[in-house]
């Protein structure tokens, strides 16, 4: 069931129709198993097949952290009728070492199952690879089903028990807002990656209805819905006829395919989490933000800040930071230190949490080698940008070039993408080799008359569906513009009502005319549905 | 505090530390320098912060920064 299906629709409707009606016959308390229950019902529609695997990384992750917080307790109990400072940090040091061994139980039983769900085929493939090159006979090639939203939702349980471990958050008693949280139909297949302490005070005390989230709801769905299907459904089959028959072309029609990729990437991505959180906020519920405008990025690291957020977030706080602060990491910066290697250990402190965060970026996305070249591409330009801050800096200045104008964060912005650009060739190629065959390719043959002789036509969208993605595009440059600004939803609640039920017509009407349906055609899934 | 105000200051010239009270929530400080700072409060205070403590709560502003050290110490 897509998010942007009708029987999606349907269900959200029904969902939140029994999530207030049964509020006011049995009380707010029933939102929370309605909420359990449509996630279950969304769930096993999906696959049950997928079940055993949430139902086990719930209860590990749930009752860990139950016991890490019953360890803490009973050492402040213990603390309490300790009487000197040797016996308190005796007793600190055994609950802490208890706790632990929970947390290590809590985190990877869940990444255990990620990890040879999603990378078992990968792994034993590279196997076999090895073993051909020195002549050996290759182990059988099986892969493990890889259930919906694993994972989105393996990170989410992470972060829990390591916050709970280091005492961010108090564990949970209840175990169906735990599972509800957890299980949550609109963000467990792309998330955003949610923490439990942020959502858990939204539902805890029921929602009352509210005709505003309600309205505001519907009309973030139509955003979505406006993104995927006019634009992203569109260019991806611009983008797929090029890419996928990278080796008919040469050119400036990879640059042109790159550019619509990005975009259909970031509407597919962002209108799916438009549609979620338009879900979310029917039931009072504000998901986490997942972008802010990425394509206003002015440097690399401002872009991951603005695109897929909660990812970014969670990779700084779950790896950056622990690995960072980390024994190992002091140990060997001492050492650096002690030697008199200044700058190796400035270039180790800031690169090596870099390099690794990259690292599992990449392979988190999708288990192949482009993504691993993709997250190491990102480090390698983080990397750069970390040793060449202060000359980076300084450049503008000593070329005497205005850095407070509108041109110079234009040329920022578009420096921004086009390196982001570069580097999203790599997962969109069908291979490897391919992706360094579009980048030689590139530069071949490259004319200008693609733009004037129509040939940008015969890549799957005809003029009509050229002209329409191209005024969509514009149409959605000027509502993220807007956004920068102002709240849109806010402003347009200021107008008259008929004006406002112009507007919405209007959005259904030019969603319905517009979206890429017709005979025979399926809509496309999400692109990160995929991870 | 001082001691605290005077060591940001020369790590980062460019920032008015007595004057933003949100240093990360603004994006003023980026998680390089969050840890930059981790290592210069651990080596001019003796203390070790754990990871309970690097959250944007702790590092928003001077005095958050300082009420964290104290607890630590």
């Amino acid at each position: 069931m897509g998010y942007q299906s009708f029987e999606f629709l349907v269900f959200t409707f029904v969902t939140v129709l029994l999530y207030y009606l049964l509020a006011k016959i049995f009380g707010k308390r029933v939102q929370k198993w309605v909420i359990l229950a449509a996630n279950i019902v969304f769930y096993v529609i999906a696959g049950l097949e997928y079940m055993p695997f949430l139902a086990a990384t719930l209860l590990v992750s749930f009752f860990c952290a139950r016991i890490i917080s019953r360890i803490y307790n009973r050492a402040d109990e213990q603390l309490k009728q300790c009487v000197d400072a040797a016996e308190k940090k005796q007793v600190r040091a055994a609950s802490k070492k208890r706790a632990r061994a929970c947390m290590m139980i809590g985190i990877l039983i869940p990444l255990a199952i990620l990890i040879v769900d999603k990378y078992t085929g990968f792994v034993l493939s590279n196997v076999n690879r090895l073993l051909a090159v020195i002549g050996l006979k290759p182990v059988t090639l099986f892969k493990f089903i890889v259930p919906l939203g694993i994972s989105y939702y393996t990170f989410m349980s992470v972060s829990y028990v390591l916050d709970v471990y280091w005492k961010r958050t108090e564990a949970e008693k209840n175990f169906v807002f735990y599972a509800a949280f957890l299980s949550f139909f609109p963000h467990i297949t792309q998330g955003p990656i949610q923490r439990y302490s942020r959502f858990k005070p939204q539902i805890e005390n029921g929602v009352d209805y509210s005709g505003k989230n309600i309205v505001y709801g519907c009309q973030l769905m139509l955003l979505g819905l406006f993104k995927k299907l006019i634009i992203a459904d569109r260019l991806g089959i611009f983008v797929s006829k090029v890419y996928d028959g990278y080796d008919q072309y040469t050119g400036l029609i990879f640059v042109v395919a790159t550019v619509f990729y990005a975009i259909q990437i970031y509407c597919d991505f962002s209108g799916c989490m438009d549609i979620v959180g338009g879900v979310a906020e029917m039931m009072g519920i504000t998901l986490e933000k997942n972008f802010n405008h990425p394509f206003f990025s002015k440097t690399i690291p401002e872009f991951w800040r603005r695109w897929h957020m909660t990812m970014g977030e969670w990779f700084k706080d779950y790896i950056f930071y622990p690995l960072s602060t980390s024994r190992y990491m002091k140990k060997t910066k001492k050492w650096l230190k002690g030697k008199g290697w200044k700058k190796a250990e400035d270039l180790f402190t800031t690169c090596f949490p870099v390099l690794v965060v990259w690292c599992v970026t990449g392979l988190w996305h999708n288990a192949s080698w482009n993504y691993f070249l993709w997250g190491m591409y990102f480090a390698m330009v983080m990397v750069l940008g970390n040793v060449f801050a202060g000359i980076n800096a300084k450049l503008p200045v000593k070329l005497g070039w205005k850095t407070d104008t509108f041109s110079w964060r234009l040329f920022q912005m578009v420096r921004t993408f086009i390196i982001c650009g570069i580097g999203r060739v790599m997962p969109r190629a069908p291979g490897m080799r391919a992706a360094f065959e579009i980048y030689k390719r590139t530069f071949q043959n490259v004319s200008l008359d693609l733009f004037f002789n129509g040939d940008l036509f015969k890549f799957g969208l005809n003029r009509y569906n050229m002209t329409v993605v191209l005024l969509a595009i514009v149409l959605l440059w000027g509502i993220d513009l807007m956004q920068e600004k102002m709240k849109i939803r806010d402003e347009l609640a200021k107008q008259m009502l008929p004006f406002r039920w112009c507007v919405s017509i209007l959005a259904v009407l030019i969603i319905l005319i517009f979206g890429m349906y017709g005979p025979g055609y399926d809509a496309t899934a999400f692109i990160y549905g995929r991870y | 505090m001082e001691q605290l105000l005077k060591l940001l200051q020369d790590k980062f010239p460019q920032i008015d530390f007595a004057a933003e009270e949100n240093l990360v929530d603004d994006g003023l400080l980026d998680s390089v320098a969050v840890l930059g700072i981790i290592a210069e409060i651990e080596d001019a205070f003796d203390v070790s912060v754990t990871m309970e403590y690097i959250q944007p709560q702790y590092f928003n502003s001077v005095s958050a920064m300082w009420e964290m050290i104290e607890e630590l110490q």
